[in-house]
């Protein structure tokens, strides 16, 4: 801000700005719908986890909703299989998240560059995937993922290579190559908005250095931008933990994907083709809690590297 | 495959609407049905969910005939019939819906499905009473039977004539016939053993007279490990460990190209598959026949993958006309014909069993009548098979452990006993009573 020498006349103020419920009014919209699809649905989920649909007998004289207290979470800490979930889906996010990161930030440097010709056909082409929903995406590559229509796999075939993209090793990571595929695009875009507002005298000076464009980018414009690659890695990583889309459409092409392959898959399996909506309710509290604890534990190691960083100036 | 346009969580969606079914339960939303007599000026609105080919017309002709009962359709595709439950719960949904029979249970005990045993009392002579017991609980009736899923065997004429096999007639048979197969064209297989595909599971072991359900006095029995699936298990062990048949999961793109190439030499699946295999093969057409289904030893029974029903959900506020209809749609001599050729549906009723729509040739099957094999099936089906309360949470278990069976982490064998435990465990968490 520069410093106000003579003022010539007083700025009209808005009417109402002096009165205090004003903030209140702008922020209510947000506000309400915040508590009605956010808040009040987590707190109807906590409540249904307490309760249990009992009969007795054969079950065939009634039943009631009772209070059972933690035995659905007992429940959900006994599924084996429902555990098994989190350390696949972290995996798949200690693999996925870094590449999807690693070459967002590297198209956003690139295309920040006088380097890159035709930027915006390049930026668009980028960004296409993830204008498609996210279970078409996976329609389209379950069937470049089956070898006997997919293209692809007929060429390796052809060159003596026989890769079954469906395999149980490798199933996970043909799940991966989809959602890298879908949302390289719009972390690209973040990034590269980012880029954008970074002051161009800052690479003047940096020139006048002798740094070069690597040097530049890598010193420079990536911590600059480092609030943008941590909302973005944020984002991703509650992605990942919250993985459904991708393995539930592919589920109808291969037999390799359980349907508790994922901690939301085995929410759905439990809430609807197990008919138990209660013991899903606490597998999806559990599910919200891990996913705020690894939200956290991303958010002090951040804080910890940039304090580190700004002792090392 | 179908596209399924799912809610990202839809743990919250069934979340709420539990919340509204147990406020109806609780008092606060619940509100009888007003029943009094109908003025003729007003006609009655049923909502009816269904899958069968060619309901449209036959909704038509009933809308056309009944000015007094209008029925609204909605053809069923995807995962609508996952939806139906949680509409339920939320105090909507259809009034009347199809279902498999095998999901019937577990809707009587959440209370879903009105008790129709005043107004489709009379239909019971009209069906099977297999059929009829399968919709019947507790002394009362919930649905009307609409067909049901006597197995037997579709197998390529011109492969077994080729290699000079003969058409199995025992599974001791089948199995001499699937090596002899591999070893006279490394490229053809017996059959495809899908993991996935629940049906084909279900009627190998209903023929040998297992059940996963029993009834103990007042308590459930499970025997998802009983003697009758041990032995298909071991057989299909054998197939798997042998390498004599193809392990793709069934109706993906995949699967159909196995079907098309001639990989695959038989099929053993209920009286709807045939249409459909017409359907997706149609480049084979005069290739194929229809076999009984191969038997076990010192046995001459067939097996059954299960039928569906039409039920009257809690919500309907006039069951009543919801059940005329049902009545009319799944019994009438009117229907009969329609269900059986457009709807490609086996019929569970005594005045379809007898239509003649039912023994016509098919041309696809080199000419042959391919009903009257489906016929005999019907009528070698034990009636040992019992209904149960977690067929979907069984089901689900069960293809998850095949699964791993196919991937080569465990037999058969094992699939079972770990299914068996965790069904004996979601029935006791539901309060019921299980006979160990």
């Amino acid at each position: 801000m520069t410093d106000g020498t003579a003022t010539t006349t007083p700025r009209r103020r808005f009417s109402g700005a002096g009165s205090p419920w004003a903030p209140y009014v702008f922020v209510a919209p947000f506000v309400l719908l915040f508590i009605v699809f956010l808040i009040a649905p987590i707190g109807v989920a906590i409540v249904n986890s307490l309760f249990s649909r009992q009969s007795s007998g054969l079950g065939f004289g009634g039943s009631s909703i009772e209070f059972v207290g933690l035995t659905n979470f007992l429940r959900a800490f006994a599924d084996r299989d429902f555990l098994a979930g989190f350390p696949r889906v972290l995996l798949y996010g200690a693999v996925q998240v870094p590449v999807m990161m690693a070459v967002a930030a590297t198209l956003a440097l690139l295309f920040d560059t006088a380097l890159v010709k035709a930027r915006r056909f390049f930026q668009f082409s980028v960004f296409l995937p993830y204008a498609v929903p996210s279970v078409i995406a996976a329609l389209l590559w379950g069937f470049l993922y089956q070898p006997s229509v997919s293209p692809i796999l007929q060429f390796f075939a052809g060159i003596g290579l026989d890769v079954n993209p469906l395999s149980p090793g490798i199933v996970l990571w043909s799940i991966a190559n989809i959602s890298l595929w879908s949302l390289i695009g719009i972390n690209m875009i973040i990034l590269f908005s980012a880029l954008q507002s970074v002051p161009r005298e800052m690479y003047e000076a940096a020139r006048i250095d002798g740094a070069s464009e690597l040097r530049t980018a890598l010193q420079i414009k990536l911590p600059m931008i480092s609030p943008a690659i941590l909302l973005t890695t944020l984002s991703s990583i509650i992605g990942t933990l919250q993985l459904f889309n991708e393995p539930q459409v592919l589920q109808t092409i291969t037999s390799n994907i359980p349907s508790d392959y994922t901690p939301n898959m085995a929410i759905y399996a439990a809430s609807t083709l197990g008919k138990d909506p209660h013991l899903a309710s606490a597998m999806a509290v559990i599910l919200g809690l891990a996913t705020l604890v690894v939200s956290l534990l991303v958010l002090a190691a951040n804080r910890r590297t940039t304090n580190r960083a700004a002792d090392g100036i | 495959m179908t596209a399924q346009d799912r809610t990202r969580r839809p743990v919250f969606r069934v979340a709420t609407a539990m919340t509204a079914g147990a406020l109806a339960l609780a008092g606060i939303a619940a509100c009888s049905p007003e029943e009094g007599p109908r003025t003729s000026t007003e006609p009655v609105e049923v909502d009816f969910w269904g899958w069968v080919p060619g309901l449209e017309d036959l909704v038509t002709q009933w809308n056309d005939e009944n000015p007094d009962i209008q029925v609204n359709f909605h053809r069923m595709t995807g995962d609508d019939g996952q939806k139906v439950e949680a509409a339920v719960d939320a105090g909507s949904g259809p009034d009347l819906v199809q279902l498999s029979t095998h999901d019937l249970p577990d809707y009587v005990i959440s209370e879903r499905v009105q008790d129709i045993t005043e107004y489709v009392a009379d239909d019971e002579d009209n069906y099977t009473p297999a059929s009829w017991a399968s919709v019947s609980f507790d002394g009362r009736v919930f649905g009307v039977p609409q067909g049901i899923g006597p197995a037997a065997t579709m197998y390529r004429t011109d492969i077994f004539a080729e290699h000079e096999i003969e058409v199995p007639t025992t599974w001791e048979e089948y199995l001499d016939a699937a090596r002899e197969l591999q070893a006279a064209d490394p490229e053809r297989y017996i059959a495809n053993l899908s993991p996935s595909e629940m049906g084909q599971w279900l009627q190998e072991i209903q023929q040998a007279e297992s059940s996963w359900y029993g009834i103990d006095g007042d308590a459930w029995t499970v025997g998802v490990n009983d003697a009758g699936s041990q032995l298909v298990a071991q057989r299909w062990q054998t197939l798997l460990d042998e390498d004599l048949v193809t392990t793709e999961q069934m109706w993906t793109p995949e699967y159909w190209s196995l079907v098309n190439d001639g990989t695959i030499a038989t099929i053993s699946y209920a009286a709807w598959f045939p249409s459909i295999l017409a359907e997706n093969a149609s480049g084979l057409s005069g290739d194929w026949a229809v076999a009984p289904l191969p038997t076990n030893a010192g046995s001459d029974n067939s097996g059954d993958s299960g039928g569906a029903a039409v039920v009257v959900l809690k919500n309907a506020e006039n069951p009543a006309a919801a059940a005329e209809f049902a009545s009319w749609l799944n019994g009438s001599d009117e229907t009969q014909e329609a269900l059986i050729t457009v709807g490609g549906l086996f019929p569970s009723t005594q005045n379809g069993l007898a239509s003649p729509a039912l023994l016509q040739e098919n041309e696809f099957y080199g000419g042959q009548v391919i009903n009257e094999v489906f016929i005999s099936s019907a009528e070698n089906t034990p009636a040992t098979w019992v209904e149960g309360p977690n067929f979907g949470f069984i089901q689900t278990t069960i293809l998850d452990e095949f699964a791993r069976v196919v991937n080569g982490e465990q037999t058969f064998l094992e699939a079972l006993d770990v299914t068996q435990e965790a069904a004996v465990a979601d029935l006791q968490a539901r309060g019921l009573q299980v006979a160990e």
